[in-house]
């Protein structure tokens, strides 16, 4: 049983709206190191990206002043037009470092918080634990669940937000072979429907046709 | 469940589910209270005339207790970056947070200060006001601790940083708040004036201080 024929027996859900992400010229900077410079790339409807560099290179600032946290040093951010602190608030699924999860707080009540929080119905909760094969631990509280499962509650959370554009940061870090396909199935569900997925990875991820950014290099 | 109902209903939830609820607070100005007479002395009517003053300054204390916690967790865990990225106003939702944990862990403050003022012996009328001055100094101390929680998230041993920046805006309320329980033990008809602006303190920090909340927010993530 993997996850893509699970995945394939809920119902299919629906296109979402075209989206673009423009970035052009971007310059991004921590402290005083400069960790990128004029760079530049256009994403369009069922594209992915994956994020590479080692430590340090600046993925997850990259991230972040995609999601609209942080300003870049210069250059600029659109989607659809429209600069991340005005577009991303309904557009953007992220996944940081950490999952969000509370210690003593079970998936099912985490979950439902972010449903409400989200917009999207509670009904989608367990099709979307199902995705990530945890919906045996729907009632357990998650310091009980391991990093592997504590990375699939935020992966759930990141299907359940129904949203175009995936910022996934290191989302394979800590999951096993089959969290992995888990992943790589859900990432080409979502491209289906017009979905935008950027990943920050150390692990190679092979998704079809993913286009690769090395940050080493910039 | 509307998102600002939901926020608020979690946060009370966790306060009551992994930080014991009301009870951090309530012991603390519970042990503050009752250690301060053993300090002063016995002298009866020093005690009564000192008590609002102990009583409101112990309530403030006990509130900073689990400011730290706050913002911290929401930092450290990554819960804030999502809240930057729904379509509600952040001001909004850092009000709903901060009430919800402040209904779930504060409540026993101003039933504790009835009782610790009828305990420093305050007629019972007077005890009352005192409690009334600190169920409307709630919400300002809340939000000023929460503030200063914001400010603080996700630097190690905030909780230093966290009294220098909450204590002196917790100042106005603590004058009015006090000076309404002794008003009422003095009988001056002052007590309900203080009481009243106890109160417009505390709707004016609820009007304000989500702002201020939500700017420290995004300054910490940024």
């Amino acid at each position: 049983m993997t996850s893509a024929s699970l995945s394939q027996t809920d119902e299919p859900a629906p296109i979402f709206p075209e989206l673009r992400l423009s970035v052009s010229g971007l310059a991004l900077s921590r402290g005083d190191t400069l960790l990128a410079r004029d760079l530049s790339f256009e994403l369009g409807p069922g594209e992915a990206v994956l994020l590479t560099g080692r430590n340090g290179t600046g993925k997850t600032s990259f991230l972040r002043a995609l999601a609209g946290f942080i300003e870049p040093d210069a250059g600029a951010i659109s989607l659809n037009e429209a600069p991340p602190a005005l577009a991303a608030a309904d557009t953007i699924a992220w996944l940081g470092h950490a999952d969000g999860l509370k210690p003593g707080e079970t998936p099912r009540s985490a979950l439902r918080f972010w449903a409400d929080l989200y917009g999207q119905p509670r009904t989608a909760i367990m099709p979307a634990l199902r995705a990530l094969e945890i919906d045996h631990l729907i009632d357990r509280p998650a310091a009980r669940l391991s990093r592997g499962q504590q990375r699939r509650c935020g992966l759930a959370r990141i299907v359940l937000a129904n949203r175009p554009l995936w910022l996934l940061d290191e989302p394979a870090g800590p999951l096993d072979a089959e969290g992995r396909a888990c992943l790589a199935a859900l990432v080409a569900t979502h491209r289906a429907r017009g979905g935008l997925v950027i990943a920050a990875t150390h692990q190679p991820l092979d998704w079809p046709e993913a286009r690769s950014l090395d940050m080493g290099r910039l | 469940m509307g998102v600002l109902t939901a926020i608020f209903a979690r946060e009370a939830r966790l306060a009551w589910a992994g930080g014991g609820g009301a009870a951090g607070p309530a012991a603390f100005f519970l042990a503050a209270i009752t250690l301060a007479p053993l300090a002063i002395g016995p002298a009866a009517d020093l005690l009564a005339a000192a008590g609002p003053g102990i009583l409101a300054f112990a309530a403030l204390l006990s509130v900073l207790q689990s400011a730290e916690r706050l913002f911290g967790d929401d930092f450290s865990d990554g819960t804030l970056d999502l809240y930057l990225l729904t379509p509600t106003s952040l001001a909004a939702l850092c009000l709903a947070k901060v009430m919800g944990q402040a209904s779930a862990t504060l409540w026993p403050l101003p039933l504790i200060g009835v009782l610790g003022g009828l305990m420093y012996g305050l007629p019972p009328s007077s005890a009352l006001v005192l409690g009334a001055a600190l169920l409307a100094a709630i919400p300002a101390l809340a939000l000023i601790a929460g503030f200063a929680g914001a400010l603080a998230a996700g630097i190690k041993r905030g909780g230093l940083l966290i009294a220098l920046i909450a204590t002196p805006m917790m100042v106005p309320v603590l004058i009015f708040a006090a000076g309404a329980g002794r008003s009422a033990f003095a009988g001056d008809e002052r007590a309900v004036a203080n009481l009243l602006l106890t109160l417009a303190i505390s709707l004016g920090t609820v009007a304000l201080a989500p702002f201020g909340i939500a700017a420290a927010v995004r300054g910490r993530l940024g």
